[in-house]
C-alpha cells in the first residue's frame, strides 16, 4: 500500500520534471550497457577498466559540455566545428612549442586561439545570422583544413615528457585530466547553469529568445559567449590530447563534432534549446565511452561503434519528442 | 491544384539567383584565365574532359541536393548512400548478375536509403541535419562491415561508355550531366511538385494550409536525392571499376558547398539548378587548377570552407532587410 503510494508520488514527481526522468532513464541505460559489455568481454569487468574508461572521457567530455551549452542557448544553435578546433589548436600549440616557447605558455596561447575561433563561430551565427549548422559546417572545413594544410598532414612531436602529467598522469588512481579538468569544469558549469543569474539567462534565451530580448537580455552577446566557451573547452580538450599523446596530430579532432552532438542530445538537451543540463551530458558521455571501450575490448569491429552511435543519435532526438508527448498526456 | 498554384506567394526566383549566376560565371572565367596563365596544362581538352569525368558524380548529387535544400532540408549522408549503393552494385556484379539487374539494384538502394532519411525527418520529426548525420554513421558502419577495409575490385566496365564514351564528338559524361539537370529542371520548374518544394521551403506551415502533402513531398525529395546518389554510385563503379573504402567521404560537403555557392538559400525557398551547376564547375576548376599549379590538395578544404564562409556572409549582409527569422 505504502510502497505503491511512494511509487505513484515518485512517478508524479518525474512527470513534473522531465529532466530528472531523462537522467534516470540514462542511468538505467548506462547500467544496461555496463552489463552488456561485461557479458561480451571477460576483461571489461576488472578494476583497471575504470581508470581506462576515465582516461578516455575528458577530451570528449569537454566537447560535450561545450556542445550542450551551445545547443541549450537555442537559436537553434549547434557547433559542428569543435573537432576542427581541437585539431587546429593542437597544431598551433605544437608549432609554438617547436618555435621554442614553453609548453604551458603555448597551451595558454592555444586556449586563447580556441576562444578566438569560438568567437568567429559566434559572430557568424549570431551577428550575421547565418544558420548555425551552415556556418559551423563551413568553419569545420576551414579550421580542419587549415590544421591539415599548414602541417602537410604530418604530426608535430617534440613535447617534453613532463608535459604528460596532465594527459597521462594519475592522482589517487584517477587520471589527472579527469580529476583536475573535467570534473571541476562540469561542476562549475552545472552550478552556473542552475544557481546563477547567467545560467538562467542562457536557459531563457533557449526557451524563447524573443521573450528574453524583451526582458532586456542581450541575447546576441550571451550566445556569442556560449560559442566562445565551446571554443575554449575544445581548446582545453586539445591540450589534454597533446599531453596524452605528446604530439599534435592535425586530424586529432576528426569525428568528434558528431560524437559531441550525440552526447549532448542523448543527455536530454533539446535540439532547439531551452531544456537540458550538465548531469545528463555526463551520463551520456559515460554511456558512449562504455560502449566504445566495451566493443573494443570484445574485439568487435569499430564499424559497430559507428552504427551504434548513429542509432543512438537518431533515437535520442526522436525520443525527446515522443518522451515529452507521453509526459504531457500523462499529467 | 490549379487554384493552389495561383495562391502561391511570389517566389523571388529571378533577380537574386540570376545575379548570382552571372557573378559565378564571371568568377569561373577569371579563375580559369588565371589558371591557364599559371599552367599550360590547364586549358587543354584532355585536362578539361578529365575534370569533367571526375566531377560527374558531384554534379549529379548536387542536382538532388539543390532540390532538398530548396525545400528547406539538408542531407549530409549522400556520401554514405553512394557508398552503400556502390557496394551493393559491386557485390551484385561479383555475384555474376548482368547490368540489367545491377542498374535497378543500385538505383533502388539509393532511393530506399534516401526515403529512409525522409522518413526520419517527417514521421519521427528528427531535424534533417541530425537525422542525416545519424544515417551517415549507420551507412558508413554498413560499408565497413560489408567490405571490411578491402577494396572491391575487378568489376566489369559495361557502363563505362556513359563516363568515357563520346557521342558525335561530345563527351558522354557531359550529356549525362545535361540530361540529369534537364530532368531535374522539368521537375523543379515545370511540374507542380517543384512548386511544392519551393512552397515548403518558403513556409512549411503555409504549404500545409494550402493543401500540400508536406510529408509525402519531403520524403519524395529525399528519395530523389537518394536515387541520384545511387546513379552516381553506378557511374563511380563504371569510372573506376572498383569500390574504394573512401568512396563518398567528401561528396556531401562539396555538394552542399556547390549548392550554396550557386545561390540556393540555406533557409530554403530560393535556388536554381543552373547556379548549382556553375557552383560545381567552379569548385572542380579550383581543385584541378590548384593541383596543376602545384599547391597541396590539402588546401582544397580550406578554400571550400573559406568560400562558403564568404558567400554565406555576403548573403547574410545582402539579406539583412528581409530576414525570415533566425
Amino acid at each position: 500500500m505504502t510502497s505503491s503510494a511512494t511509487v505513484s508520488s515518485f512517478v508524479h514527481r518525474l512527470q513534473g520534471n522531465p529532466l530528472q526522468a531523462r537522467l534516470l532513464l540514462l542511468l538505467g541505460l548506462w547500467i544496461a550497457s555496463l552489463v552488456a559489455m561485461s557479458l561480451l568481454s571477460p576483461y571489461f569487468l576488472q578494476a583497471r577498466t575504470v581508470p581506462y574508461l576515465l582516461q578516455y572521457i575528458p577530451i570528449l567530455g569537454l566537447l560535450g559540455l561545450g556542445q550542450t551549452l551551445v545547443i541549450l542557448g537555442g537559436g537553434p544553435g549547434i557547433d559542428l566545428s569543435v573537432g576542427s578546433i581541437v585539431s587546429l589548436v593542437g597544431v598551433f600549440t605544437g608549432a609554438l612549442v617547436t618555435a621554442g616557447i614553453g609548453v604551458w605558455p603555448a597551451s595558454a596561447a592555444g586556449i586563447l586561439l580556441g576562444a578566438g575561433l569560438g568567437f568567429v563561430n559566434g559572430f557568424l551565427v549570431n551577428v550575421l545570422r547565418i544558420p548555425s549548422l551552415m556556418a559551423t559546417l563551413a568553419t569545420m572545413f576551414a579550421f580542419g583544413g587549415l590544421a591539415l594544410a599548414s602541417t602537410g598532414g604530418r604530426p608535430i612531436g617534440g613535447f617534453p615528457a613532463e608535459f604528460g602529467w596532465l594527459g597521462q598522469g594519475t592522482t589517487f588512481g584517477m587520471p589527472n585530466a579527469f580529476l583536475f579538468v573535467l570534473l571541476p569544469a562540469a561542476l562549475v558549469l552545472h552550478v552556473m547553469l542552475t544557481r546563477t543569474v547567467t545560467g538562467r539567462h542562457i536557459v531563457a534565451c533557449g526557451n524563447d529568445d524573443r521573450a528574453a530580448h524583451l526582458a532586456g537580455l542581450n541575447v546576441t552577446r550571451i550566445r556569442v559567449g556560449l560559442y566562445m566557451l565551446s571554443g575554449v573547452l575544445a581548446a582545453i580538450g586539445s591540450v589534454i590530447s597533446l599531453s596524452w599523446f605528446l604530439a599534435a596530430r592535425p586530424d586529432a579532432g576528426r569525428g568528434m563534432e558528431l560524437l559531441s552532438v550525440t552526447i549532448a542530445v542523448l543527455g536530454g538537451t533539446h535540439i532547439f534549446g531551452g531544456t537540458g543540463g550538465i548531469p545528463g551530458t555526463i551520463v551520456a558521455i559515460l554511456i558512449v565511452t562504455t560502449l566504445q571501450i566495451g566493443l573494443q575490448l570484445a574485439n568487435i569491429s569499430a564499424a559497430w561503434q559507428l552504427g551504434l552511435i548513429g542509432v543512438l543519435l537518431i533515437a535520442s532526438v526522436s525520443r525527446t519528442g515522443v518522451f515529452r508527448h507521453l509526459l504531457r498526456t500523462g499529467s | 491544384m490549379a487554384q493552389v498554384t495561383g495562391l502561391l506567394p511570389p517566389l523571388r526566383l529571378v533577380s537574386p539567383t540570376a545575379t548570382r549566376e552571372l557573378v559565378l560565371f564571371a568568377a569561373i572565367l577569371i579563375v580559369g584565365a588565371g589558371f591557364s596563365l599559371a599552367s599550360p596544362y590547364f586549358l587543354t581538352v584532355v585536362n578539361l574532359v578529365q575534370t569533367l569525368r571526375a566531377g560527374l558524380e558531384l554534379a549529379i548529387v548536387s542536382a538532388g541536393m539543390t532540390l532538398v535544400i530548396i525545400m528547406g532540408g539538408i542531407d549530409v549522408s549522400v556520401g554514405g548512400i553512394m557508398a552503400v549503393s556502390a557496394i551493393l552494385i559491386g557485390k551484385s556484379y561479383q555475384a555474376g548478375l548482368s547490368s540489367w539487374f545491377v542498374v535497378p539494384i543500385g538505383l533502388a538502394s539509393g532511393t530506399l536509403l534516401g526515403a529512409w532519411n525522409g522518413f526520419l525527418t517527417t514521421k519521427l520529426r528528427v531535424p534533417p541535419i541530425i537525422a542525416t548525420l545519424g544515417s551517415m554513421y549507420i551507412f558508413s558502419a554498413i560499408m565497413f562491415l560489408v567490405i571490411g577495409g578491402a577494396w572491391i575490385s575487378g568489376l566489369p566496365g559495361t557502363l563505362s561508355p556513359l563516363v568515357n564514351g563520346k557521342v558525335v564528338g561530345i563527351p558522354a559524361s557531359l550529356l549525362v550531366i545535361l540530361t540529369v539537370y534537364g530532368l531535374c529542371w522539368v521537375l523543379l520548374r515545370q511540374l507542380p511538385y517543384g512548386r511544392h518544394l519551393y512552397a515548403i521551403g518558403c513556409s512549411e506551415q503555409s504549404a500545409k494550409l494550402v493543401g500540400i502533402n508536406v510529408d509525402r513531398t519531403k520524403i519524395a525529395a529525399y528519395a530523389i536525392l537518394g536515387l541520384l546518389a545511387g546513379f552516381a554510385a553506378l557511374l563511380y563503379v563504371a569510372r573506376l571499376r572498383n569500390v574504394e573504402i573512401n568512396i563518398g567521404t567528401t561528396v556531401a560537403l562539396e555538394a552542399i558547398a556547390a549548392t550554396i555557392l550557386g545561390g540556393t538559400s540555406i533557409r530554403g525557398g530560393v535556388g536554381s539548378l543552373l547556379g548549382t551547376l556553375l557552383g560545381v564547375v567552379f569548385i572542380r576548376i579550383v581543385q584541378n587548377g590548384l593541383v596543376l599549379v602545384g599547391i597541396s590538395s590539402l588546401w582544397e578544404t580550406v578554400i571550400i570552407g573559406g568560400l562558403l564562409i564568404v558567400v554565406l556572409t555576403a548573403d547574410a549582409l545582402g539579406n539583412r532587410n528581409n530576414q525570415r527569422g533566425a
